[in-house]
């Protein structure tokens, strides 16, 4: 069965993860110079995995035991991956978090690269409005039936 | 079988319930645009509707009284023809919302189309 609420959650859904990949990516930004964290060592980029999940069956279709398999998926945020590149190495001798050499790990953090995620994490997003503003407009005219 | 909605309804109905299912194929693909290896998903009725019509024809002349058009089920399968991004995913997200504005004004056509008929029926009842 497929009604409109199931349309509802799958845009939330994406709504959703595609904020948390926006809190991760301004987690990278603000935290670019972070040289202390509680693990210690630099701060390292975060990037998120999404992943497909079966939308979950309706009450409808719970209460009528139909065991019809949804077609469609809702996204959710399987996993927070650190990044594994090196730290950046500064010479900083009087930095306090500075090595025996005098140097200091930096997180390898591109701008440029986050910047470009964040534009991409918005459209996503929007995308995602629009699709339950459709949705919204079309379960209200679907209620003005025999009016 | 004579029916006070007709065949005309039947199928706007079975159009509505198969536009339906289409848009939320289209809002999970829309929601799974950045999930690696999620295929884009596709459901096509338009066929089977126009088949089904065919059908309850043939019934109707030999004084059947199945409705094939209600009974139509359709399911969504993988798209095929799509590019595939590098990470395995084959969303196209233009594609995708473009198909969410169609299918959502042929939805409402379709809604349009049963609110005249039922206003049809209304006058022929003299309700004002």
């Amino acid at each position: 069965m497929s009604d409109f609420l199931s349309g509802f959650r799958i845009s939330g859904s994406g709504m959703s993860a595609q904020r948390a990949r926006l809190n991760t990516i301004s987690s990278n930004i603000s935290n670019i110079n972070t040289t202390r964290t509680p693990e210690g060592g630099p701060y390292r980029r975060k990037d998120i995995v999404f992943e497909a999940v079966q939308d979950t069956k309706s009450f409808g279709d719970i209460v009528a035991n139909q065991n019809n398999k949804a077609d469609f998926s809702q996204v959710q945020v399987s996993d927070i991956i650190y990044d594994k590149k090196a730290p950046l190495m500064k010479f900083e001798p009087n930095h306090p978090d500075a090595n025996s050499e005098g140097y200091v790990a930096y997180p390898n953090i591109n701008l440029m690269e986050e910047m470009t995620n964040m534009v991409q994490a918005t459209r996503s997003y929007e995308a995602n409005v629009q699709a339950i503003q459709s949705t919204k407009d079309m379960a209200l005219s679907a209620l003005e039936i025999g009016r | 079988m004579s029916n006070l909605f007709d065949k005309t309804t039947d199928a706007l109905a079975t159009s509505i319930r198969m536009r339906q299912l289409r848009h939320n194929v289209t809002s999970s693909n829309i929601a799974n645009a950045e999930t690696p290896h999620y295929h884009a998903k596709k459901v096509d009725f338009e066929n089977a509707l126009a088949s089904a019509l065919e059908m309850d024809n043939i019934s109707l002349s030999e004084g059947g009284s199945s409705n094939y058009t209600e009974k139509l089920s359709v399911e969504a399968y993988d798209n095929p023809d799509v590019a595939v991004n590098n990470d395995g995913n084959t969303v196209d997200l233009e594609k995708e919302m473009s198909a969410l504005a169609e299918n959502s004004i042929m939805y409402k056509t379709a809604l349009q189309l049963i609110n005249k008929k039922m206003a049809a029926m209304k006058y022929a009842l003299g309700e004002r």
